[in-house]
Protein backbone atom coordinates (compact mmCIF):
# COMPACT_ATOMS: atom_id res chain seq x y z
CA UNK A 1 0.00 0.00 0.00
CA UNK A 2 1.74 3.52 -1.05
CA UNK A 3 -0.05 6.08 1.39
CA UNK A 4 0.46 9.51 1.25
CA UNK A 5 -0.43 11.82 4.50
CA UNK A 6 -0.74 14.69 6.08
CA UNK A 7 0.05 16.11 9.07
CA UNK A 8 -1.66 19.38 10.98
CA UNK A 9 -2.19 20.22 14.32
CA UNK A 10 -3.57 23.34 16.36
CA UNK A 11 0.27 24.93 17.33
CA UNK A 12 1.65 23.70 15.10
CA UNK A 13 4.67 22.93 17.52
CA UNK A 14 4.63 19.50 18.40
CA UNK A 15 1.84 17.30 17.59
CA UNK A 16 2.69 17.56 13.78
CA UNK A 17 6.19 16.42 14.13
CA UNK A 18 5.47 13.69 16.61
CA UNK A 19 2.48 11.86 14.55
CA UNK A 20 4.48 12.27 11.22
CA UNK A 21 7.35 10.49 13.03
CA UNK A 22 4.95 7.88 14.42
CA UNK A 23 3.68 7.12 11.29
CA UNK A 24 6.20 6.61 9.27
CA UNK A 25 8.10 3.95 12.28
CA UNK A 26 4.32 2.18 11.72
CA UNK A 27 4.51 2.35 8.05
CA UNK A 28 8.28 0.96 7.90
CA UNK A 29 7.18 -1.86 10.37
CA UNK A 30 4.04 -3.12 8.43
CA UNK A 31 5.94 -2.48 4.90
CA UNK A 32 3.67 0.11 3.40
CA UNK A 33 5.27 3.14 1.30
CA UNK A 34 4.48 6.60 3.05
CA UNK A 35 5.33 10.04 2.41
CA UNK A 36 4.37 12.43 5.44
CA UNK A 37 3.74 16.19 4.29
CA UNK A 38 4.02 18.33 7.90
CA UNK A 39 2.04 21.56 7.83
CA UNK A 40 3.31 23.44 11.13
CA UNK A 41 4.76 26.68 12.56
CA UNK A 42 8.09 25.73 10.45
CA UNK A 43 6.20 25.65 7.00
CA UNK A 44 5.57 22.73 4.87
CA UNK A 45 7.66 20.42 5.03
CA UNK A 46 8.43 17.55 2.93
CA UNK A 47 5.75 18.56 0.64
CA UNK A 48 4.12 15.90 -1.58
CA UNK A 49 4.36 16.15 -4.97
CA UNK A 50 1.71 14.82 -7.61
CA UNK A 51 3.47 12.33 -8.47
CA UNK A 52 3.74 11.31 -4.94
CA UNK A 53 0.30 11.91 -4.79
CA UNK A 54 -0.56 10.25 -8.30
CA UNK A 55 1.18 6.94 -7.35
CA UNK A 56 -0.64 6.67 -3.97
CA UNK A 57 -3.72 3.99 -3.29
CA UNK A 58 -4.95 6.33 -0.47
CA UNK A 59 -4.93 9.89 0.73
CA UNK A 60 -4.41 10.51 5.15
CA UNK A 61 -5.25 13.46 6.92
CA UNK A 62 -4.52 13.49 10.53
CA UNK A 63 -5.23 16.93 11.60
CA UNK A 64 -7.34 19.30 14.21
CA UNK A 65 -6.45 22.04 12.03
CA UNK A 66 -7.50 22.84 8.27
CA UNK A 67 -5.15 21.23 5.55
CA UNK A 68 -3.35 23.49 3.38
CA UNK A 69 -3.90 22.65 -0.42
CA UNK A 70 -6.72 19.88 -0.17
CA UNK A 71 -8.04 20.38 -3.76
CA UNK A 72 -4.19 18.69 -4.44
CA UNK A 73 -6.24 15.22 -3.66
CA UNK A 74 -9.21 15.62 -5.33
CA UNK A 75 -10.55 12.29 -6.94
CA UNK A 76 -8.08 10.28 -4.54
CA UNK A 77 -9.20 7.85 -1.81
CA UNK A 78 -9.43 10.02 1.50
CA UNK A 79 -9.09 9.12 5.32
CA UNK A 80 -9.58 11.96 7.68
CA UNK A 81 -9.01 11.23 10.94
CA UNK A 82 -7.84 13.97 14.21
CA UNK A 83 -4.21 13.78 15.38
CA UNK A 84 -5.64 12.07 18.45
CA UNK A 85 -6.12 8.80 16.78
CA UNK A 86 -2.47 8.95 14.83
CA UNK A 87 -1.23 9.78 18.01
CA UNK A 88 -2.35 6.61 20.53
CA UNK A 89 -2.46 3.75 17.86
CA UNK A 90 -0.59 4.43 14.52
CA UNK A 91 -0.10 1.30 13.67
CA UNK A 92 -4.01 0.15 13.78
CA UNK A 93 -5.12 3.19 12.01
CA UNK A 94 -3.20 2.39 8.54
CA UNK A 95 -3.34 -1.97 9.08
CA UNK A 96 -7.66 -0.54 9.19
CA UNK A 97 -6.94 1.36 6.19
CA UNK A 98 -5.65 -1.05 4.20
CA UNK A 99 -7.89 -4.05 5.59
CA UNK A 100 -11.15 -1.16 4.19
CA UNK A 101 -8.89 -0.71 0.87
CA UNK A 102 -8.57 -4.83 0.36
CA UNK A 103 -12.55 -4.94 1.10
CA UNK A 104 -13.61 -2.42 -1.22
CA UNK A 105 -11.18 -3.60 -4.54
CA UNK B 1 22.32 24.27 12.35
CA UNK B 2 22.82 20.95 14.38
CA UNK B 3 20.16 20.11 16.78
CA UNK B 4 22.33 20.05 19.81
CA UNK B 5 21.94 24.13 19.54
CA UNK B 6 18.31 24.54 20.43
CA UNK B 7 19.56 22.57 24.02
CA UNK B 8 20.96 24.20 27.00
CA UNK B 9 21.85 22.45 30.08
CA UNK B 10 21.09 25.33 32.07
CA UNK B 11 17.20 24.80 31.14
CA UNK B 12 17.51 20.80 32.08
CA UNK B 13 16.07 20.47 35.61
CA UNK B 14 16.24 17.19 37.53
CA UNK B 15 14.25 18.10 40.30
CA UNK B 16 11.05 20.02 39.72
CA UNK B 17 9.36 20.99 42.37
CA UNK B 18 5.87 21.06 42.85
CA UNK B 19 2.80 18.65 43.14
CA UNK B 20 0.37 19.94 40.39
CA UNK B 21 0.83 20.67 36.60
CA UNK B 22 0.59 24.70 37.52
CA UNK B 23 2.84 24.39 40.20
CA UNK B 24 5.47 22.58 37.86
CA UNK B 25 4.80 24.74 34.97
CA UNK B 26 5.22 27.76 37.18
CA UNK B 27 8.48 26.58 38.68
CA UNK B 28 9.53 25.56 34.94
CA UNK B 29 8.58 29.05 33.64
CA UNK B 30 10.61 30.45 36.10
CA UNK B 31 13.81 28.78 35.48
CA UNK B 32 13.06 30.22 31.61
CA UNK B 33 12.82 33.79 33.56
CA UNK B 34 16.04 33.29 34.77
CA UNK B 35 17.70 32.31 31.80
CA UNK B 36 16.59 34.87 29.16
CA UNK B 37 14.11 32.90 27.93
CA UNK B 38 11.36 34.77 29.14
CA UNK B 39 10.07 37.81 30.10
CA UNK B 40 6.99 37.16 32.38
CA UNK B 41 6.02 33.78 34.03
CA UNK B 42 2.54 34.61 34.07
CA UNK B 43 2.09 35.38 30.32
CA UNK B 44 4.39 32.68 29.18
CA UNK B 45 1.94 30.09 31.52
CA UNK B 46 -1.57 31.62 30.52
CA UNK B 47 -0.52 31.52 26.43
CA UNK B 48 0.84 28.11 27.40
CA UNK B 49 -2.79 27.00 29.24
CA UNK B 50 -4.37 28.26 26.55
CA UNK B 51 -2.92 25.58 23.97
CA UNK B 52 -3.39 22.75 26.72
CA UNK B 53 -7.54 24.21 26.58
CA UNK B 54 -7.24 22.48 22.94
CA UNK B 55 -6.18 19.19 23.58
CA UNK B 56 -4.16 17.29 26.05
CA UNK B 57 -0.32 16.94 25.89
CA UNK B 58 0.23 14.22 27.76
CA UNK B 59 1.54 11.33 25.17
CA UNK B 60 2.14 8.65 27.37
CA UNK B 61 4.99 6.84 29.26
CA UNK B 62 4.54 9.40 31.64
CA UNK B 63 6.04 12.33 29.20
CA UNK B 64 4.20 15.90 28.76
CA UNK B 65 4.81 18.25 26.21
CA UNK B 66 3.06 21.40 26.96
CA UNK B 67 4.32 24.09 24.15
CA UNK B 68 1.99 26.97 23.16
CA UNK B 69 3.39 30.37 21.20
CA UNK B 70 3.95 33.65 23.56
CA UNK B 71 4.76 37.15 23.30
CA UNK B 72 6.73 36.71 26.62
CA UNK B 73 9.38 34.55 24.32
CA UNK B 74 12.42 36.36 24.06
CA UNK B 75 14.33 32.96 22.53
CA UNK B 76 13.35 29.88 21.34
CA UNK B 77 13.92 26.44 23.42
CA UNK B 78 13.47 23.57 25.35
CA UNK B 79 13.21 23.40 28.92
CA UNK B 80 13.14 19.78 30.47
CA UNK B 81 11.90 18.33 33.34
CA UNK B 82 11.92 15.85 35.54
CA UNK B 83 9.60 16.23 38.82
CA UNK B 84 10.15 15.30 42.00
CA UNK B 85 6.34 13.88 41.97
CA UNK B 86 4.30 12.47 40.35
CA UNK B 87 1.79 14.96 38.21
CA UNK B 88 -1.52 14.24 37.42
CA UNK B 89 -1.45 15.22 33.75
CA UNK B 90 -4.62 15.40 30.77
CA UNK B 91 -3.59 12.25 28.07
CA UNK B 92 -4.42 11.40 24.39
CA UNK B 93 -2.91 7.70 25.48
CA UNK B 94 -4.89 6.41 28.35
CA UNK B 95 -8.37 5.64 28.50
CA UNK B 96 -9.11 7.67 31.34
CA UNK B 97 -8.18 11.24 29.64
CA UNK B 98 -5.15 10.84 32.64
CA UNK B 99 -1.37 10.35 33.15
CA UNK B 100 1.04 10.36 36.08
CA UNK B 101 4.22 12.29 34.26
CA UNK B 102 7.34 12.58 35.41
CA UNK B 103 9.14 13.97 32.85
CA UNK B 104 8.06 17.56 31.04
CA UNK B 105 9.46 18.58 27.82
CA UNK B 106 8.42 22.38 28.51
CA UNK B 107 8.33 24.20 24.12
CA UNK B 108 9.34 27.83 24.58
CA UNK B 109 8.42 29.07 21.34
CA UNK B 110 7.85 33.16 20.44
CA UNK B 111 4.67 34.11 18.62
CA UNK B 112 6.44 35.94 16.32
CA UNK B 113 6.34 34.13 13.16
CA UNK B 114 9.43 35.49 11.45
CA UNK B 115 11.55 35.35 14.81
CA UNK B 116 14.16 32.39 15.06
CA UNK B 117 12.67 30.49 11.82
CA UNK B 118 16.20 27.97 12.17
CA UNK B 119 15.30 27.41 16.14
CA UNK B 120 11.41 26.83 14.72
CA UNK B 121 12.98 23.81 12.40
CA UNK B 122 15.15 22.34 14.93
CA UNK B 123 12.01 22.40 17.65
CA UNK B 124 10.43 20.71 14.98
CA UNK B 125 13.01 18.17 14.44
CA UNK B 126 13.25 17.49 18.31
CA UNK B 127 9.43 16.88 18.26
CA UNK B 128 9.93 14.35 15.68
CA UNK B 129 12.58 12.56 17.89
CA UNK B 130 9.67 12.07 20.26
CA UNK B 131 7.56 10.02 17.79
CA UNK B 132 9.73 6.86 18.76
CA UNK B 133 8.61 5.24 21.48
CA UNK B 134 11.56 3.49 22.19
CA UNK B 135 13.18 7.08 22.73
CA UNK B 136 10.49 7.93 25.00
CA UNK B 137 10.49 5.22 27.23
CA UNK B 138 14.48 5.73 27.68
CA UNK B 139 13.59 9.28 28.16
CA UNK B 140 11.16 8.60 31.17
CA UNK B 141 13.98 6.22 32.83
CA UNK B 142 17.32 8.70 32.39
CA UNK B 143 18.89 9.83 35.23
CA UNK B 144 21.02 12.69 34.09
CA UNK B 145 21.12 15.60 32.41
CA UNK B 146 23.86 13.54 30.27
CA UNK B 147 21.82 10.62 29.41
CA UNK B 148 18.91 12.90 28.23
CA UNK B 149 20.84 14.86 25.66
CA UNK B 150 21.95 11.77 24.28
CA UNK B 151 19.12 10.05 24.36
CA UNK B 152 17.85 13.29 22.23
CA UNK B 153 20.75 13.31 19.90
CA UNK B 154 21.36 9.75 19.25
CA UNK B 155 20.02 8.26 15.89
CA UNK B 156 16.88 6.20 16.10
CA UNK B 157 19.14 2.79 15.21
CA UNK B 158 21.65 4.04 18.70
CA UNK B 159 18.45 3.77 20.63
CA UNK B 160 18.41 -0.14 20.82
CA UNK B 161 15.46 -1.81 22.54
CA UNK B 162 13.48 -1.54 25.48
CA UNK B 163 11.57 -4.48 27.42
CA UNK B 164 8.54 -2.96 27.58
CA UNK B 165 6.43 -4.42 25.21
CA UNK B 166 4.31 -1.57 23.35
CA UNK B 167 0.79 -2.59 22.81
CA UNK B 168 -1.30 -1.12 20.57
CA UNK B 169 -5.22 -1.73 20.79
CA UNK B 170 -7.02 -2.49 18.14
CA UNK B 171 -9.09 0.43 16.25
CA UNK B 172 -12.52 -0.67 15.92
CA UNK B 173 -14.55 1.86 15.08
CA UNK B 174 -12.90 4.01 13.01
CA UNK B 175 -14.82 5.06 9.93
CA UNK B 176 -13.41 5.43 6.33
CA UNK B 177 -15.21 6.03 3.88
CA UNK B 178 -14.19 5.74 0.34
Amino acid sequence: MKIVAITACTAGIAHTYIVAEKLQKAAEELGYDIKVETQGSAGIENELTAEDIGNADVVLYTHDIAIRGANRFKGKKIVDVPISVAMKQPKSLLSTIEKKLAAKQ
Amino acid sequence: MPLIDILNTDIIDLEVQGTTKDEVLHYMANVLLKNGYINDVDVFVKDIYEREAEGPTGMGSHLSIPHGKSNAVLRNGIMIGKTVNPIRWESSMSDDGYQDTHLIFLFCVSADKEFARNHMMLLSELAGKLGNDVRVTKLSQAQSKEEILNLILCEDEELGEVDKVLNEEEIVDLDIDF
